[in-house]
């Protein structure tokens, strides 16, 4: 069984960082698109670039954390319901 | 790499992970790490890119704050009209009155110079966006609160000469239209 249990922990282990890896450029991507004018004359990242950033990046993980907590919850419900 | 492999359950030539590869990757992807850039390396305008540490990012954040920005107009304030005088070279009575002058002159000059700057700080981190709006707008607000002393006509007079100034100002030095 050990085997097995092994195996699952290597998909489980690939799995999160394939999600951690899009989660990181799926983030990069909106706030970019979201802070950053598609024109721009400086290289240095100004004061207001660099709030809206902050807030985009806290917001984008505050809605990633609930949405998978909520999916948790669903899969579960789903769990109990097949299980009856 | 063996993602395209392992989504069949019956494949045949499996790369299989050790565990030190495993932490490796974990810790690449998700830790704390130095990231060089060993492909393309982008000169700033001194020197190769460097990835800050946690109390250069704090230093930084201090003197990129609105308080020090403030401060710094102030101090600039201060210095600029102030050398311009000469006062080594007039007779005493002239001199003691140029000397009060020049420094209330010089006094009132930071103190505008230090309200925009720090108005400005604060409007551009409350909207989240760098244009050329928040000059116009921190130029309104520093001359209606000079101009509000004198009345409130002089106050709208006061806001809409500071704004236009500041946004003239603005575009000749930095073109941010």
């Amino acid at each position: 069984m050990s085997q097995k249990e092994a195996q699952n922990m290597q998909l489980i282990q690939e799995l999160e960082i394939e999600m951690m890896a899009d989660m990181y450029n799926r983030l990069t991507a909106a706030c970019h698109k979201k802070c950053v004018p598609p024109v721009y004359s400086d290289s240095e990242i100004a004061k207001g670039e660099a709030v809206c950033i902050d807030r985009c990046v806290a917001k984008f993980l505050d809605i990633h954390e609930r949405i998978g907590k909520k999916l948790g919850q669903l899969s579960m419900q789903d769990e109990a319901l097949l299980k009856k | 790499m063996s993602t395209q492999q392992e989504t069949m359950p019956g494949a045949q030539e499996k790369r299989q992970f050790t565990h030190e590869e495993w932490s490796y990757l974990t810790r690449y992807f998700v830790g704390n790490n130095y990231r060089y850039r060993e492909n393309i390396i982008i000169p700033k305008t001194l020197g190769p890119v460097q990835i800050k540490t946690n109390e250069e990012k704090m230093v930084e954040g201090f003197f990129e704050s609105c308080f020090f920005k403030s401060l710094m107009s102030c101090v600039v304030g201060n210095m600029g009209p102030a050398s311009v005088s000469d006062t080594e070279q007039t007779a005493r009575q002239v001199f003691k009155e140029m000397k009060t002058t020049t420094l209330g002159y010089a006094k009132n000059f930071a103190l505008i110079g230090a309200l925009f700057s720090g108005i400005e700080c604060t409007i551009e981190s409350a909207r989240g966006k760098s244009d050329w709006k928040n000059g116009t707008y921190a130029g309104a607000v520093t001359g209606g609160l000079i101009g509000l002393r004198a009345g409130v006509k002089a106050g709208i007079f006061g806001a809409a000469g500071f704004a236009a100034f500041s946004t003239a100002i603005d575009y000749y030095m930095r073109s941010r239209f």
